[in-house]
């Protein structure tokens, strides 16, 4: 199983699990396994088909933007990383 | 060496300490006042600083400190940048607003400055060093949207004291060597409650980043 590593701004919506294993060939069925898991983390990462701008996504060290985007094969030993822009500090 | 610091929180206050204590010699920009819900990370703030502007107080704590700083309450904005930071060597973001980030980071490669932007929400934050002729910012992140805040989804008090405290770091990196290692990278600290190392992600120029585009046009 591929490992989807979520971001601490985001845990909230996966009960702060950081690490979820899922079962799926690419980047895109990676992120539909999470969103059953957690239902409404899609919509925190995509827009439509697109991944949201000031969103990125790695699979292992290089950005799926350099590969085949939401295509990206996976494989079980895989670690996808979703990485946010953020903007708290204040 | 002179600094603009974007923000007077969480993570501007670690920051002026720290760079003025260096010896830079600080523009600090922030619209806000003190309120009692910043004193648990905003430690350079204190009960009695209540309502009194940030950028003010926050500039005093570091003359008092021994540093040079100078405070002014107002967001910092494009349209007044050139007034308040053309005479800066670099500019170090740490304010709540995605916009304030793009703008920081886009008016720094328009005029060839190098920069850190940085950032903070729950238990972990994220860093970007920049500098013209490498990735930037909206390279990364492409454009600004709406994000989670400290105010909507927390963030840990010492959080925002060590991402400040590394951002000021890399700031005094470039100060001092231009720390070519560092430039056009993201490190994304992602649970310091779990590890302090981050995740380091060095992100190449995009072909139609609007921000490089307009630095190679001027």
């Amino acid at each position: 199983m591929a490992t989807i590593r979520v971001p601490s701004a985001l845990r909230l919506l996966t009960a702060n699990q950081a690490d979820v294993e899922v079962d799926a060939p690419t980047v895109r069925a990676a992120l539909a396994a999470l969103d059953q898991k957690h239902p409404g983390i899609a919509k925190k990462v995509l827009d439509g088909d697109a991944v949201k701008p000031f969103i990125r996504i790695y699979v292992g060290p290089d950005d799926i933007e350099a590969l085949q985007g939401l295509d990206t094969p996976v494989t079980t030993r895989d670690e996808i990383a979703i990485i946010p822009a953020l903007a708290g500090g204040r | 060496m002179k600094a603009t610091v974007v923000g007077a929180g969480g993570l501007g206050g670690p920051l002026a300490l720290a760079l003025g204590a260096a010896g830079v010699e600080l523009v600090v920009v922030d619209p806000d006042l003190v309120e009692v819900s910043n004193l648990h990370r905003q430690i350079q703030f204190t009960a009695g600083d209540v309502g009194a502007a940030k950028a003010t107080t926050l500039a005093a704590r570091v003359v008092a400190a021994g540093g040079r700083a100078k405070g002014y309450k107002l967001r910092w904005v494009t349209e007044d940048a050139d007034d308040l930071s053309a005479d800066s060597d670099l500019i170090v973001e740490g304010s709540d607003d995605p916009a304030t980030k793009f703008a920081v980071a886009d008016w720094a490669v328009a005029r060839s400055k190098p920069y850190v932007i940085a950032a903070a929400l729950r238990f972990g934050g994220n860093i970007l060093v920049g500098a013209p002729g490498t990735a930037c910012y909206r390279c990364l992140f492409e454009e600004p949207a709406a994000a989670d805040t400290c105010a909507a989804a927390g963030v840990l008090g010492p959080v925002v004291g060590a991402i400040g405290g590394a951002a000021a770091a890399f700031a005094l990196a470039i100060a001092r060597n231009g720390a070519r290692g560092n430039l056009g990278t993201l490190y994304a600290f992602d649970d310091l409650r779990s590890s302090p190392d981050p995740r380091i992600v060095r992100f190449s120029p995009r072909a139609d980043c609007t921000a490089c585009a307009q630095r190679k046009a001027s």
